[in-house]
């Protein structure tokens, strides 16, 4: 990731991705990070990846990116190289405030690839320039 | 980046005291400077440096074409170099847009440096925060898309220039702190020079938590080459930090 989080997040996440291998649930004690970590986005998030609202799109060429299904029924971009999301939240509290590390969509991802689950979708090269593409048009 | 920026800075310098891994291009790096600091000579002589290691292309974007060629260091300029660096000219944000969300598409061996000069006119056009964040964002992750296309052990640099002002506008200032969100590594060029009667460029070189601040003296002949010493220190010399008086750098 060219952009990283902070080490106590990389540490907790590639824990928990250990630890979930064993038993294919996140032990309460990772959640308990989490939510001492990220307070109300954590339970929001860990909603999400249940919910199954996590879509990784990917193409032939091997680029990728994620997809989530907000609360609100929107459908919000995250590039999980480096750290971004099209969601409200991230541009204010994370961007602008510097009041949080993430978003809840976000830690969603971040989630999902932990646990390693999230919904697939492949998709041509030339639909996945358009999805990214169809961000710049949302504006 | 900052690692082929250091090593284009440092071949000048003292003796290299032989970095480790020339596959790691290191984090991504923004260059700035007022107009006329050299940001587009600098980003040049980056764009040899990273042809010449014979890793890959390089990938040169910037909304016009340059009118000469600047003379980097060295003697004369390598056509052998000169052939891997593709330049492209995308004369709007859209069209900047358009270019890196396509990129995956692009036929060919994937760049080992993405190169960007001119970022601030690109951000002009669309002022909105969002955008902004977005269009850097893209930046980042056409760099990684080509990092994995690379191959296992082997990065795609990214190094961009921004123009700053002197006098900064809020809009300015909000889009620099997203910048500096997204490049841990930075370099700062500023007319200055090392005693009375001289004159240059003072190059600032911010690593981003890899190592220490490292300055540098940049000039240019009547020729338009380009000369890079380390900039002296002096004793006593609060400002200068480790820059030069030892041969290798860390």
């Amino acid at each position: 990731m060219a952009v990283v989080l902070p080490a106590v997040v990389e540490e907790l996440l590639s824990e928990m991705a250990a630890a979930v291998q064993e038993s294919a649930r996140i032990p309460d004690e990772y959640l308990l990070s989490l939510k001492f970590l990220f307070g109300s986005s954590a339970t929001q998030a860990l909603d999400l990846v249940d919910r199954q609202s996590i879509t990784l799109i990917s193409s032939p060429s091997g680029r990728h990116v994620y997809q989530v299904l907000g609360s609100s029924g929107k459908t919000y971009t995250c590039l999980a190289s480096c750290h971004y999301c099209s969601c409200p939240a991230f541009a204010f509290s994370v961007l602008r405030k510097s009041d949080s590390i993430l978003c809840k969509h976000l830690l969603a991802v971040y989630l999902s690839q932990v646990m390693r689950t999230c919904q697939q979708l492949s998709v041509s090269d030339k639909q996945l320039t358009d999805i990214l593409m169809e961000k710049k048009q949302e504006a | 980046m900052a690692e082929t920026l250091r090593r284009v800075l440092t071949r000048d310098g003292a003796a290299w005291s032989g970095e480790e891994n020339t596959a790691a291009a290191g984090p991504p790096l923004l260059l700035l400077g007022a107009p006329g600091s050299g940001k587009t000579a600098l980003l040049f002589a980056a764009a040899l440096e990273a042809a010449g290691e014979g890793q890959g292309p390089v990938l040169f974007l910037t909304r016009r074409p340059l009118q000469s060629l600047p003379r980097g260091t060295g003697t004369t300029l390598d056509p052998m170099r000169l052939q891997k660096i593709r330049f492209q000219y995308p004369p709007s944000t859209r069209e900047l847009f358009r270019l890196l969300c396509s990129a995956h598409e692009a036929p060919g061996p994937a760049p080992s440096l993405l190169l960007l000069d001119g970022l601030e006119e690109y951000l002009a056009e669309d002022p909105e925060p969002q955008e902004a964040a977005y269009l850097i964002a893209l930046l980042l992750d056409t760099a990684a898309h080509f990092s994995h296309r690379l191959g296992p052990g082997r990065d795609c640099g990214l190094m961009v220039a921004l123009q700053t002002q002197k006098e900064a506008d809020s809009g300015d200032v909000l889009h620099l702190a997203l910048l500096q969100r997204y490049f841990p590594a930075q370099c700062w060029l500023q007319p200055d020079a090392p005693g009375p009667g001289e004159h240059g460029l003072r190059a600032c070189l911010d690593p981003g938590g890899l190592g220490p601040r490292t300055e540098w003296w940049v000039t240019f002949r009547s020729d338009g080459e380009m000369m890079i010493a380390p900039w002296p220190t002096q004793a006593g010399d609060p400002s200068s930090g480790k820059g030069s008086s030892s041969g290798g750098q860390p």
